[in-house]
């Protein structure tokens, strides 16, 4: 190729946003859709709550991630900023809400749990919401804190005061998932933020006891933590939803028993299109379909990281909190939903992030990725000397 | 506000230092290490355990299906079915999934020909699994089926169908509804007919619904079909002729039997009363029992031709020696035998011909009793046929130690020892076979004569045929069991009955008979218990009744005459010889 013609090609234009990241995200959405309607169909075929519609959940689903779409285009628009200056507001809504939820008459209860808002159309999950909300305002806490991280009391006490209240909110639903998910964050985001390693030691050993209680006190707990030890001693009492779990894992194999093929969806696996999305997908796609989706959202962590470390790089403080408390998030959730349906975590009620049905949950996780993707985009509008 | 904070913090330098690197990097290595452990979990319950794990699920959804095997069919000896099995359905319910409107339950009763207060009645029971009926026609269950109610299924199961119906129930017998054999051949080789259901393996939703056939499947093998020695020709005109002649003499009960000589087989097993087995309400004992198998008589002059071979083999009389039986009576201890008509001077073989109590009682009086029991043993008597049929009686011989003499006298002419009609024909198998006795059996056998164990000499067996063929000819008991073209060789029986222990005045008239007697084919025993229409002898009563069942059985088998179209002469006996 001549010197001539190599400057006569059009030049490539970098890339408005990071696309490994897009694609890692829009293959967990669509590989989602896929799953969601192919673990329900079995059960929206066979309720009478379901209409004995097939398509029930596809549909569903089809539309909450319409409505994700649209709320993140929006959420993309919205420079990182803005978001930084509602958060301490969205993060009060946030607890009002996990508060109305509380309120007997408003708030649903679904299995023993009151999470959900009716609004008519569809049921909003505050604590979804929260998620977001969490990370946005630790973040800006962090960012106004941080002359003083190596101080408790003033770097760490007031974080810990909101996160106690908005902690025993989600612990009344009970929505321990949520919580565990929310503190992840709070204390992630610390810790990145530059909290001293100190405090944050002694931190995770008084969290750890505190979680030791918990589980002690609570016989609900108790008994999910013991199902999950050893799922195969009350196979059909406490461990029936695990012990299943584990089947259609087995069942898969390498390659799986194709899609469709599932046998643990037809009544047997309880969830099996929310919290054990993942176990459907062993069944059907195999070891192989697991691993794309533990390697997407592996991906989808590093890349937030790499956002995050970028944003740092461009003395951007609180885009990079925010970036990496979206990785955090997106991580610690999918990890514990993973593992939960490997046996490897005692059951709680976690969706898998972007794949699980669920409205709150799809908007909020579609809605958290427009603010990383524009955190990127704002990076690599600095980096080209424009301004954001 | 917030915009001016976040400005002037990025700006300071010392923020940098307070952001270390490390931390992010740890978070993130954490996060992907926790990934990792993911995947490694995955593949160990994936590719390393996943045979543990699919056995539980195996244990949990996969299911053996039961295909029904059919049961074998019972068929004469050309072929004719004598039992088959038809494929019906049987309806059954989960109560508590049962949701029926009541016009839903009105027509499911009217399908089952139910009543609806009794279908609901059932469908309230607290029980997880009720039949509603059993043994509908596959049709009525394939409408059932189209309604598609649910909680309502059904299973595919075999109703039993007997063309022949009550000619041979006896020997055919039935099953029950769960195809297990009760009565008759149906019980007897249970065994052979039973088959063995099938499996197929499946994978079951938890709903019950079936999802896919695994593999695994093994055939069912179906019952082995059965071919009977009967003939239904044969047994036809057995059952028929029976049936009249206890009709003509206002007979309680009767029982024929046609045996083949040569090979055994039971080409005909006839009883009166029987019953249809295709529809066994109201039945009843004395319509269910196989008499000429399980019950026993005394037989009565039938046996005296044993005690006549007796004396020939070993040697005390021969075929003319004159016996005294004037004046018509004996007496042995305290007791008195008598015969009908008094006689005088007789040959053993006029004996027999004219069924002279006293002249067979002289004889076997100069048995030893061991000897006498021993022929009584080989010839089967005390022992049960062997044939396979429930409630196979052996009769009885008491031992020969407690015998007195009047004992062993009454014995001879067949009192004070009871048999069964099939042991009497097992018996006579060694007249019709030259002194052979041989096992009589129900199924068809390969065709070839059957051996035998020896009682008699041949020599003998000919002389006593010889004065069988007396007694069926003009100056002997039974002249009526004659036949055209054949020569009969037979023996009357009219034993008075035992009630209470003592002899009554009812009888059992019987005839055991063979023809051709030149070269016997077929031996056939008739036996009418409690005739009370006048008659009671064995020639008048049991005589044209043998003569009707042989003389079609010979033809139908087409058995050579052996005698001209005319009742044949009163010497032809003596012709034998």
């Amino acid at each position: 190729m001549s010197m001539v013609q190599a400057l006569n090609q059009p030049r490539q234009e970098p890339t408005e946003v990071d696309m490994l990241l897009l694609w890692s995200v829009l293959g967990l959405l669509a590989l989602g859709l896929v799953m969601v309607y192919s673990s329900s169909i079995a059960t929206a075929e066979g309720s009478k709550a379901f209409g004995y519609q097939p398509a029930y959940f596809l549909i569903r689903h089809g539309v909450f991630l319409c409505v994700a779409m649209v709320a993140a285009a929006v959420a993309f628009q919205v420079p990182v900023k803005v978001w930084q200056e509602l958060a301490p507001w969205l993060f009060l809504a946030g607890a009002v809400l996990l508060a109305v939820v509380l309120i007997p008459g408003i708030g649903r209860d679904v299995n023993g749990a009151r999470r959900w808002l009716p609004l008519g159309f569809a049921n909003l999950q505050p604590s979804e919401l929260m998620k977001l909300f969490a990370v946005l305002y630790a973040a800006d806490y962090t960012v106004r804190k941080m002359p003083h991280m190596h101080d408790l009391k003033k770097a760490f006490l007031p974080m810990a005061g909101a996160m106690v209240v908005i902690g025993g909110l989600l612990l009344k639903e009970p929505d321990f998932g949520a919580f565990v998910v929310i503190i992840s964050i709070a204390i992630g985001i610390l810790f990145l933020g530059g909290m001293r390693a100190r405090l944050f030691a002694v931190l995770f050993v008084v969290l750890l006891a505190a979680f030791a209680i918990l589980i002690i006190v609570s016989p609900y707990r108790r008994d999910r933590l013991f199902g999950f030890m050893d799922p195969w001693s009350d196979a059909f009492g406490k461990g029936y939803q695990l012990s299943h779990a584990l089947i259609a894992f087995g069942r898969g194999e390498l390659f799986g028993v194709g899609l469709g093929g599932s046998v643990e969806k037809l009544f047997y696996l309880p969830e099996a299109h929310t919290d054990f999305l993942l176990a459907v997908i062993a069944e059907e796609l195999g070891f192989v379909g697991v691993l794309v989706v533990v390697g997407l959202f592996a991906l989808l962590v590093q890349r937030a990281f790499a956002i995050g470390r970028q944003a740092v790089a461009l003395e951007r403080l609180y885009p990079a909190l925010v970036a990496m408390g979206i990785g955090i998030w997106m991580g610690v959730q999918s990890f514990i939903n993973m593992g939960v349906n490997m046996g490897l975590l005692p059951t709680k009620g976690l969706t898998l992030p972007l794949m699980s049905f669920g409205g709150s949950g799809v908007v909020a996780n579609c809605v958290a990725l427009a603010i990383l993707l524009r955190v990127d985009w704002e990076n690599r509008q600095l980096m080209r000397g424009g301004k954001v | 506000m917030a915009r001016a904070r976040s400005h002037r913090y990025t700006e300071s330098p010392v923020l940098q230092l307070a952001f270390p690197a490390w931390r992010s990097r740890l978070a993130a290595l954490a996060l992907l290490g926790g990934f990792a452990v993911l995947a490694g979990r995955s593949f160990y319950l994936q590719v390393i355990n996943n045979d543990f794990l699919q056995e539980k699920g195996e244990s949990r959804y996969r299911r053996e299906l039961e295909i029904s095997a059919s049961r074998g069919r019972i068929t004469d000896r050309n072929g004719d079915v004598l039992a088959v099995s038809t494929p019906m359905r049987s309806i059954w319910a989960i109560p508590a999934d049962v949701k029926l409107t009541p016009e839903q339950s009105q027509n499911l009763a009217k399908m089952l020909e139910m009543d609806g207060r009794e279908l609901n009645r059932r469908l309230a029971e607290d029980k997880n699994f009720v039949y509603l009926k059993r043994q509908i026609p596959p049709d009525t269950g394939e409408r059932i089926a189209a309604l598609k109610l649910p909680g309502i299924h059904q299973n595919k199961e075999y109703r039993r169908y007997y063309p022949s119906g009550d000619m041979t129930a006896h020997i055919v017998g039935f099953t029950g509804v769960d195809d297990k054999g009760l009565e008759g051949v149906e019980l007897a080789f249970q065994d052979q007919l039973l088959g063995r259901p099938g499996f197929r393996s499946v994978i079951k939703d938890r709903r019950g619904q079936i999802v896919e056939d695994v593999g695994s499947v093994k055939p069912p093998q179906d019952g082995k079909d059965i071919t009977l020695a009967l003939d239904s020709k044969i047994q036809y005109l057995a059952f028929s002729q029976l049936k009249q002649a206890v009709d003509d003499n206002d007979a309680k009960a009767g029982g024929a039997v046609v045996v083949d000589a040569r090979s055994g087989e039971i080409l005909a097993l006839a009883n009166w009363p029987t019953y249809n087995p295709n529809n066994r309400a109201n039945l009843s004992g004395a319509q269910l029992r196989n008499r000429a198998v399980t019950d026993t008589y005394e037989p009565g002059s039938t046996m005296k031709p044993f005690s006549a071979a007796l004396a020939l083999e070993k040697g005390k009389f021969r075929f003319d020696s004159v016996i005294n039986t004037a004046p018509g009576k004996l007496t042995i201890g305290t007791a008195t035998i008598s015969d009908s008509h008094a006689h005088g001077l007789l040959t053993l073989a006029q004996v027999i011909q004219k069924s002279s109590n006293v002249g067979i009682a002289k004889v076997a009086g100069t048995f030893p009793p061991e000897e006498m029991w021993t022929m009584f043993d080989n010839l089967g008597f005390g022992q049960a046929p062997k044939l396979g049929f429930p409630g196979e009686v052996g009769g009885r011989l008491r031992p020969w130690k407690t015998w007195r003499p009047i004992e062993q006298a009454t014995m001879s002419y067949g009192h004070g020892i009871s048999v069964s009609l099939m042991q009497m024909v097992r018996a006579y198998t060694v007249f019709a076979r030259d002194g052979e006795l041989i096992p009589l059996t129900l199924l068809k056998g390969d065709g070839n004569p059957v051996k035998g164990e020896r009682v008699f000499s041949p020599q003998t067996v000919r002389e006593v045929r010889a004065m069988l063929e007396m007694a069926v000819q003009p100056g002997g008991t039974a002249p009526k069991a004659q036949i055209p073209g054949y020569r009969v060789a037979g023996k009357t029986g009219t034993a008075h009955k035992l009630e209470g222990g003592v002899y009554a005045r009812k009888y059992v008239a019987s005839f055991v008979g063979l023809a051709p007697a030149s070269d016997p084919r077929l031996i056939v025993a008739v036996m009418i218990d409690e005739p009370s229409s006048g008659k009671h002898f064995g020639g008048d009563v049991a005589g044209p009744t043998f003569a009707n069942i042989m003389s079609g059985a010979l033809r139908t088998l087409g058995v050579p005459q052996d005698a001209a179209l005319q009742v044949a002469g009163s010497n032809a006996g003596k012709e034998a010889l």
